[in-house]
């Protein structure tokens, strides 16, 4: 058996389609209009604030939520309409630990390989499998109340990965966890991703964003962009023509050349990295001048040209976004 | 079926680990069989004023009569009308006799003689059980009164009663079989419900969800477990009832066992019904409230069904509890066989059928 051990797939390259997805619980609309094509082995990564619909999705592709409008399918299934086929290939390991805390680690696998029509001598060698896999093999006796977060984590993902799904999905699968902890299920990951399990990962954290193959960014339940981190890099909306992101560096406190940069009317963006800060400047402002505007009290300002960050490109469409939605809020008011 | 085996292993390790509500779930029938089942429905000694205003062998005569029946016990004496009336609104006695100056003349010279009763109307058993044993004393001293008189012997119109199958009429033959039923409703329906609804509120049954576990699977799974617990608690509680309150079964026990399975099923039913749409425990309790009141109120276990009005009648014969009740009482009273049973039976097997299908198909309902 090789590391994964994915099933033999069907015809088609996408792991995950999504087309025109929308959503409503009553009057509040949790996703409008959402549209994703995730190529099979591939992490997707799903980033977005709280509340922007990121779990949503992921209920509907788990055939959890009937959605109210658009069509999705999983490994080339309908998720409507060929929900109980969608279960047999799909694993979810949700925000909340979900398996039971009254049963052993090995009591929780063994339960739910048998609920995926495991049974005998199969049974035993993908649990092991799954054991040997995770690393939990220490704790088999052991309770699941009375695991550690990054364990019970490993311990949802085993239970999912029981019956070889095609399609993995985990919902911010690495909040609370130690960054140890963080650093292993991600290698679990890469190792199910080369052996051609798609995964859809939501997250917050931005260096899980970088790790990942294709990344969505939701926000207010509209997907804002789609796509490679290095395509999301080079969107010209990220960095506008005329304008060049540059890192001032300074001994001493980065606040007090944050306080300065904010009273200079040039800087569309400001940032603080660490003891740098990180601007967004029109490229006619050269380094010396923005170098002699910061400098204060003779302190010497290093300046550096850089390249936006996956963290500059989430917080620029955010703002846009935002700002776009204001202007529109101000015509509806005008009209 | 799929998952049915796995789900019911699971529910076993669960109960297991559980030990604490495995014992509420075994002793709490125990208990309240314990405390139920030594009501006595037969009112005796009822406590009684006496305003006695002749004080003759005559009055004392009757006085002892009635106290002879053990209906009612002379708590006070008092000497007047009015003290009568406030002892009996205080609440301090129930009945209240006074006996006329002229009561002595009346008997020796064989006209009327008559006394009052007061009786409080406040409890209605009580008053129609004193009413009975008054009217039933004055009957029977006047019936010897006018044999002596007129020479007649035997009473024109003499019945002879005969109370089959509980002759000592002792309140645990007639509780018992009826608090089962009642004991029973509690623990299965509730039990079942959170069963279900624990899983929602943990975030397990979401999990369970995007399994190809199946909707019969599922429930059949959840129900054989909690059915084997119900049934222990039937077991201990019937134990009890034929050991400690003495209680005769006079028909066939394994009848008894096979039939209250069946109500068993209905009752887990019910309680996976509620817990297909209550989404915390609090919602599956209040929800279960709307079918253990009525099963206790319509069931006949308290009032007899022929007393309730028609349409509430027709409601009583919807629920589970009027069924088993008629049963039990028919297998364990009266040794009443399948044949004797056959309409109970089958309308209890209809509503269990009806409520399993009900919930597995509300289940199936809440997945996509």
């Amino acid at each position: 058996m090789n590391a994964s051990g994915a099933q033999p797939t069907p015809a088609g390259d996408l792991g995950i389609e999504v087309l025109g997805v929308s959503h409503s619980y009553g009057n509040v609309r949790a996703l409008r209009d959402v549209s994703l094509h995730i190529p099979r082995g591939t992490i997707f990564g799903l980033l977005g604030p709280n509340g922007s619909g990121k779990s949503t999705l992921i209920k509907i592709l788990c055939g959890l939520l009937r959605p109210s409008g658009g069509t999705a399918t999983v490994d080339g299934l309908d998720v409507t309409h060929q929900a109980p086929l969608v279960r047999r290939c799909i694993g979810y390991v949700p925000q909340r630990f979900s398996l039971y805390e009254d049963l052993t680690v090995l009591e929780n696998l063994n339960f739910f390989a048998s609920v995926y029509g495991l049974s005998g001598a199969t049974l035993t060698q993908r649990r092991e499998w799954v054991i040997e896999l995770t690393g939990i093999g220490p704790y088999r006796e052991r309770l699941a109340s009375q695991l550690s977060g990054g364990w019970k984590q490993r311990l949802s993902l085993g239970a999912a990965l029981m019956h070889q799904p095609r399609v993995v999905f985990l919902d911010e699968p690495t909040a609370g966890i130690d960054p140890v902890a963080r650093r292993e299920l991600w290698n679990l990951l890469f190792d199910l991703s080369a052996n051609g399990v798609t995964l859809l990962v939501s997250t917050h954290y931005m260096d899980e964003a970088e790790r990942c193959g294709r990344l969505g960014y939701l926000y207010l339940s509209r997907l804002l962009v789609e796509g490679e981190p290095e395509d999301l890099l080079a969107l010209p909306q990220i960095t506008p023509p005329g304008c060049r992101r540059v890192e001032a560096a300074i001994e001493g406190s980065a606040a007090l050349v944050m306080r300065k940069a904010r009273t200079l009317s040039y800087v569309q963006e400001s940032t603080i990295f660490g003891n740098n800060v990180h601007l967004l400047i029109p490229v006619s402002v050269s380094d010396e001048q923005i170098s002699h505007d910061l400098a204060e009290d003779g302190l010497t300002v290093s300046i550096r040209p850089i390249a936006p960050s996956l963290e500059d490109v989430f917080v620029r469409l955010t703002a846009l976004q935002a700002d776009a939605a204001h202007d529109a809020g101000n015509a509806e008011a005008a009209s | 079926m799929r998952g049915f085996l796995a789900v019911i292993k699971k529910e076993a390790i669960h109960m297991r680990r559980d030990r604490g509500a495995l014992r509420l779930a075994l002793g709490i029938p125990l208990f309240q069989l314990m405390l139920f089942g030594s009501i006595d429905t037969n009112i005796k000694h009822v406590p009684t004023a006496v305003y006695d205003q002749c004080r003759c062998p005559e009055s004392r005569a009757l006085l002892d009569e009635l106290v002879a029946t053990r209906t009612f016990e002379i708590k006070r004496v008092v000497s007047s009308h009015q003290a009568l009336r406030d002892a009996i609104i205080a609440g301090d006695v129930k009945v209240g006799l006074e006996i006329p100056p002229d009561y002595a003349r009346h008997r020796l010279a064989g006209t009327a003689a008559t006394f009052l009763a007061l009786i409080d109307g406040s409890d209605n058993t009580v008053a129609s059980q004193s009413l009975a044993a008054i009217n039933g004393l004055a009957l029977t001293t006047s019936l010897l009164e006018l044999q002596a008189r007129t020479g007649i012997q035997a009473p024109p119109v003499a019945p002879r009663p005969q109370v089959l199958f509980n002759p000592d009429t002792r309140s645990a033959n007639l509780l018992i079989p009826g608090l089962i039923a009642i004991l029973l409703t509690f623990s299965g329906t509730l039990l079942t419900a959170y069963a279900i609804v624990r899983e929602r509120e943990r975030g397990t049954l979401e999990q369970l969800m995007v399994t190809p576990v199946s909707a019969v699977g599922l429930i059949m799974g959840k129900l054989v477990p909690y059915l084997v617990l119900a049934f222990c608690q039937l077991v201990l509680v019937v134990f009890l009832m034929t050991t400690v309150f003495r209680v005769p079964i006079n028909g066939s026990m394994l009848l008894l066992a096979v039939l209250s399975l069946i109500y068993l099923t209905s009752l887990l039913s019910i309680g996976l019904m509620i817990s297909t749409r209550a989404k915390t425990q609090i919602e599956a309790t209040q929800a279960a409230q709307a079918i253990l009141l009525p099963s206790i109120m319509l069931s006949g276990y308290i009032f007899p069904l022929s007393s309730l009005p028609v349409p509430l009648r027709m409601l009583s014969y919807l629920l589970p509890a009027t069924h088993f009740i008629a049963i039990s009482r028919g297998i364990i009273i009266r040794g009443a066989g399948i044949g004797d049973l056959v309409s109970e039976v089958l309308a209890l097997a209809i509503i269990s059928t009806v409520l399993l299908t009900a919930s597995v198909v509300l289940f199936r309902r809440s997945r996509l």
